[in-house]
C-alpha cells in the first residue's frame, strides 16, 4: 500500500516538475516588470533625435508577425514561439514591440527601448545578411557608449535565442503574413528573401516621394514650361471622403497604405463634392465685402480688386462656458503666466509715486539753470499693459476636417487651440482679435470675424469659437492681406499677426503651387512694410520647405504633434514676445 | 595677469585685428557659451587695450552708457560712464546682448560706429573725438527667437559682422583640456554629449550646452567629481526644467559615464 502511494506521489511531481519546466523554457517574458511603449515613446523620440535620428520620422507600435523559423521542442510543445514583436524601420517611422518585458528587471526592459532606438541611428539599411547589420550597429554602439556595453553584457545570456531581441528587423512584409509556417522548412537566420522584397519596396516608395515633390511648387526653379504643367494639376488633397473598398477589404494592411499613395483623382472628386452646401447655420455677411489685389507672379503685377473678400458673422450662437477636457491645460498655461513677469513699465518723470528717481534729481540739481526746470522727481513701476495687439487668423480650409484620431479633427484642435489661447491672453491682457478664413476661388474668400479688437473676450466669444466649421480652401495672400489691414489700424507699438495654418496656399484655381506661394510671400512683405510682425505656426510636418521662404528663418513655428498645440501657442507666444 | 586662453575657430583673430587697425567696429553674433565675451577678453589682451564691458538689459538709459552727474561735498560733477571713458582713454567698449537694450538707446552709438569717430554729449555742451586705440564692438545671441526684439537695421549696418558658433569637436575638446586639466578620454566623451544635444532643435530643448559649461562639468571632474553626477549637475539640469527632457538626458550621460555606486 505505501508503495503505491509513493508510486502515484512520484508521478504527481514529475507532472509538476514538468509543468513547471515547460513554463520556465518557453515563457521568457516577466510580466510584473514589463514597460510599454506608450510611457515611454515621448522619450525615445527624444532620445532618437539625440543621437542624430531623422527628425521626419515618427514612432510606432509594430504589429506581431509570423517568423518561419525553427522552434524548439519545448516551444513546440507549448505552442509558444510563433509570434514576435519585432523592431524595424522604413522611410517614415519606427516601429517597437508594445511592451517590452523580458527581464526581470524593470530598468533593464527601459534600457532594451533605449537600446533598439539606438540602433535604429546605427544600421545601414539593407548592407549583407541581417546578422551582419546588426552585428555591425551592435559594435558601433557598444564602442560608442560604455553603457549599453555593460548592458549588452549583462544581458548577454539572452542573445542566445533568435530573433534576438537585441536586432533590428526588416521592413515588417505581409506577404508571408499569413504564410505557412513548416517547421521543417530551413530555419536559416538569414533572411535574404524577404530583404530583397523590402529594397524593391522602398524604391518605390522613394519614387513616389520624388513625384509628389514634382507638384509641390516650391521648386521654384523648374523651367517654365513644367510649371505650366504643374499649375494645371489640381488640389491634392490627401483626405478620403468615400471610402476606398480595397483599403477596407485591406484593412489589415492599413498602416502600409496610409503612408501616402497619391491618389490622382481625387482632385476632380473633391471639386463637385464643394458643390454642396456646407453651412447651414446662421451667417451674417457684413455688407457686400470689398476688394482686394493678388499678386500674380508670372506678369510680375498686381491683379486690381480681384479678391472678393467676404467678411461675416455667425449669429445666432450661444454664450459657452470653458470645456472641461481644457480646464486643466489652461490652468497649466496659466501658471506659465503667472510666473512670467508682466514688462514692468518704468513711469519716470512723476511728480508723485512710489520711488524717488535720484537721476531726475541730481540733474534738476546740476542743471544751470534750475528755475526753468521741471521738479518731477518721482517713478513708479506699473505692471502693465504690454504694448501689443495680436490678431489671430486661423486656417479653416476644409483640409482642417481631416482627422488626427478618430474623434479629434485637425478643426477641433484649432477650435482648442483659440479657446485656451483667448484664454491665457485674456489673462495677458494683451489686446488681440480672432478671425478665420476659408476662400472658394477668388470671388468668394470668406472672413469670419470671432472676435476684433474692440468687443471684449467672453463666453460668446468660446460660443463663436466652438462653432467654427470647415469651410473651403486656402486662399492665404488674400486672408492675410485682409487681416494686415484690420491689424494696421492697431495703434500699439508691437502688431503680431499670428496665422495658425495646417497646409500650402491652395484654392480650386490656379491658386496653388508657385502661384500661391508666391503671393503669399507677397502678402507677407506687404504685412511687414505696414511695420506688422506675421509670424505662422503651422502643423503641417511637409511644409518644411516653403515656411522659411515665406516666413523667414524666424519667422515660423512647426508643431509636430498637432495635439500639443493647444498646450504650446501660449508658450510660442510668449517667448515671441517676452 | 594671466593671459586668457582663447582658441581660434576660424580667422577671426585675424578679423579683428585688422578691423582694429583701420578703426572700425565689430558685431558678433552667436549663441549662449560659445566664447564670445572670452574672444574679446583674449583680443584686448593681445592688443594691448582695456576692455570696458556694458553688459545691457532693457532698461539701459543712454546716461548708463555716457556718463551724468553726481553730486558730492563740493556740488555736482561729471561722471563718465564706461562708453565715454573708452572713448576719452582708448580701448575697447563692448556691449554684451546688445539686442536686450532698447532700440533708441543703441542710436547713441550711430556717430561712433561709422566714419565721424566722435561722441557728442549735450549734457556737458561737449563733442569728444574717439581715441585712434577706441574700438566698439557688440554682441547678441540670434537664438533667441524674439520677433519683437531686433537690431534697427541701421545700427547693424555700421558694424563688420562675425559669426560664432560651439567650436567643432576638436577645438572644443581642447580648450577643455586647456581650461579644466581633464583628461583627455573625458574631454572626448563631454564633447560627444554636446554635439549630440546640440543636433536637438529647439522646439525640443530651449537652447543646447554652451562650451561653457562643459568647461564647468570638466572642472568638477578634476576637482574629482564623479564624472556621471558632474554632468548631471552641469549639462543636464541647467538646460531644461521639463521632467521628460531631464530623464533623457540623463539616460545619455550614463550611456557614456557609468555611475559609479
Amino acid at each position: 500500500m505505501a508503495s503505491i502511494l509513493a508510486a502515484l506521489e512520484y508521478e504527481e511531481s514529475i507532472g509538476k516538475y514538468w509543468n513547471r519546466f515547460l513554463d520556465k523554457n518557453t515563457d521568457t517574458t516577466f510580466k510584473d516588470a514589463a514597460v510599454s511603449f506608450d510611457d515611454i515613446s515621448k522619450s525615445l523620440k527624444l532620445f532618437y533625435h539625440l543621437l542624430g535620428g531623422d527628425k521626419a520620422k515618427d514612432l510606432h507600435m509594430t504589429d506581431k508577425r509570423v517568423i518561419q523559423m525553427k522552434r524548439t521542442f519545448l516551444q513546440k510543445v507549448s505552442g509558444s514561439g510563433i509570434h514576435f514583436y519585432l523592431p524595424w524601420q522604413d522611410s517614415d517611422a519606427l516601429y517597437l514591440p508594445s511592451s517590452i518585458a523580458y527581464f526581470q528587471d524593470k530598468k533593464q526592459n527601459e534600457m532594451l527601448y533605449y537600446w533598439l532606438t539606438a540602433l535604429f541611428t546605427k544600421v545601414q539599411s539593407h548592407q549583407g545578411t541581417l546578422e551582419d547589420v546588426n552585428t555591425n550597429a551592435i559594435d558601433a554602439l557598444i564602442n560608442k557608449y560604455p553603457g549599453f556595453q555593460s548592458f549588452y553584457t549583462q544581458t548577454q545570456t539572452k542573445e542566445e535565442q533568435f530573433p534576438s531581441i537585441f536586432w533590428i528587423y526588416p521592413a515588417l512584409n505581409t506577404t508571408n503574413k499569413y504564410s505557412d509556417f513548416n517547421d521543417e522548412h530551413t530555419p536559416t537566420r538569414d533572411e535574404s528573401k524577404p530583404e530583397k522584397v523590402d529594397t524593391l519596396k522602398m524604391k518605390k516608395k522613394a519614387n513616389q516621394i520624388d513625384d509628389k515633390k514634382e507638384t509641390d511648387g516650391l521648386l521654384a526653379f523648374l523651367p517654365d514650361a513644367m510649371m505650366s504643367i504643374m499649375e494645371q494639376v489640381n488640389v491634392d488633397r490627401s483626405e478620403d471622403d468615400s471610402f476606398d473598398e480595397d483599403a477596407l477589404y485591406n484593412a489589415e494592411d492599413l498602416d502600409e497604405i496610409t503612408l501616402g499613395a497619391k491618389k490622382a483623382n481625387l482632385s476632380a472628386r473633391l471639386k463637385l463634392d464643394l458643390d454642396l452646401s456646407m453651412h447651414s447655420k446662421e451667417e451674417y455677411p457684413l455688407g457686400g465685402g470689398h476688394f482686394l489685389d493678388e499678386w500674380d507672379y508670372s506678369k510680375e503685377k498686381y491683379l486690381k480688386n480681384y479678391v472678393h473678400i467676404k467678411p461675416y458673422l455667425t449669429t445666432n450662437i450661444e454664450a459657452e462656458e470653458l470645456p472641461k477636457r481644457l480646464k486643466k491645460m489652461v490652468k497649466s498655461v496659466e501658471s506659465q503666466l503667472d510666473m512670467m513677469e508682466l514688462e514692468r513699465v518704468k513711469n519716470s518723470k512723476l511728480s508723485d509715486g512710489d520711488e524717488l528717481n535720484i537721476d531726475t534729481w541730481i540733474e534738476y540739481k546740476s542743471h544751470q539753470n534750475r528755475s526753468g526746470h521741471h521738479q518731477k522727481f518721482y517713478m513708479s513701476y506699473e505692471k502693465k499693459l504690454r504694448d501689443i495687439s495680436t490678431l489671430i487668423l486661423a486656417d479653416v480650409s476644409l483640409s482642417t476636417e481631416a482627422g488626427i484620431t478618430q474623434e479629434m479633427r485637425v478643426i477641433d484642435i484649432i477650435k482648442d487651440t483659440l479657446m485656451v489661447f483667448s484664454e491665457s491672453l485674456e489673462k495677458l491682457q494683451d489686446s488681440f482679435s480672432i478671425y478665420t478664413f476659408s476662400s472658394l476661388k477668388n470671388k468668394n474668400v470668406r472672413i469670419e470675424i470671432i472676435k476684433n479688437f474692440k468687443e471684449k473676450y467672453s463666453a460668446f466669444t468660446r460660443g463663436r469659437i466652438s462653432a467654427i466649421k470647415p469651410g473651403y480652401y486656402t486662399r492665404l495672400g488674400a486672408a492675410i492681406r485682409e487681416a494686415s489691414l484690420i491689424l494696421k489700424k492697431q495703434q500699439t507699438q508691437n502688431r503680431l499677426l499670428l496665422i495658425i495654418s495646417d497646409g500650402k496656399p491652395n484654392d480650386v484655381d490656379r491658386y496653388d503651387g508657385r502661384y500661391g506661394i508666391e503671393d503669399t510671400k507677397k502678402a507677407i512683405l506687404e504685412a511687414k512694410k505696414m511695420g506688422l510682425t506675421p509670424f505662422c505656426i503651422t502643423i503641417d510636418i511637409e511644409a518644411k520647405e516653403y515656411l522659411p521662404y515665406l516666413f523667414g528663418k524666424n519667422g515660423y513655428a512647426l508643431i509636430r504633434d498637432s495635439k500639443k498645440l493647444p498646450a504650446l501657442l501660449p508658450q510660442i507666444y510668449i517667448n515671441l514676445t517676452k | 595677469m594671466s593671459q586668457t586662453y582663447y582658441k581660434a575657430q576660424a580667422n577671426e583673430v585675424e578679423l579683428f585685428e585688422a578691423a582694429a587697425s583701420m578703426n572700425l567696429p565689430i558685431l558678433i553674433k552667436g549663441p549662449t557659451g560659445c566664447g564670445k565675451t572670452c574672444f574679446i577678453e583674449a583680443m584686448g589682451e593681445k592688443l594691448g587695450r582695456k576692455v570696458y564691458t556694458v553688459v545691457c538689459h532693457d532698461d539701459l538709459s543712454a546716461a548708463d552708457l555716457i556718463g551724468r552727474h553726481l553730486i558730492d561735498d563740493n556740488g555736482t560733477y561729471w561722471q563718465d560712464g564706461p562708453l565715454t571713458k573708452a572713448v576719452r582713454e582708448g580701448g575697447i567698449c563692448y556691449l554684451d546682448e546688445i539686442i536686450e537694450a532698447r532700440k533708441d538707446t543703441t542710436v547713441v552709438l550711430h556717430s561712433l560706429a561709422d566714419y565721424r569717430r566722435v561722441l557728442p554729449i549735450d549734457r556737458i555742451g561737449e563733442v569728444i573725438e574717439a581715441h585712434p586705440d577706441f574700438m566698439l564692438v557688440v554682441s547678441y545671441n540670434p537664438g533667441y527667437q524674439n520677433v519683437l526684439k531686433g537690431m534697427k537695421p541701421s545700427t547693424k549696418q555700421r558694424f563688420i559682422a562675425l559669426s560664432f558658433n560651439y567650436p567643432i569637436p576638436d577645438v572644443e575638446k581642447e580648450i577643455l583640456i586647456k581650461e579644466s586639466g581633464v583628461d583627455e578620454e573625458t574631454a572626448q566623451k563631454l564633447v560627444t554629449i554636446a554635439s549630440e544635444i546640440r543636433q536637438l532643435d529647439d522646439s525640443e530643448i530651449q537652447e543646447a550646452v554652451s562650451t561653457r559649461l562643459l568647461v564647468y562639468a570638466a572642472k568638477l571632474i578634476v576637482q574629482g567629481f564623479d564624472p556621471y553626477q558632474a554632468a548631471m549637475h552641469t549639462i543636464v539640469e541647467s538646460l531644461s526644467d521639463e521632467a521628460e527632457v531631464l530623464e533623457v538626458l540623463e539616460k545619455l550621460i550614463g550611456l557614456h559615464f557609468t555611475l559609479i555606486d
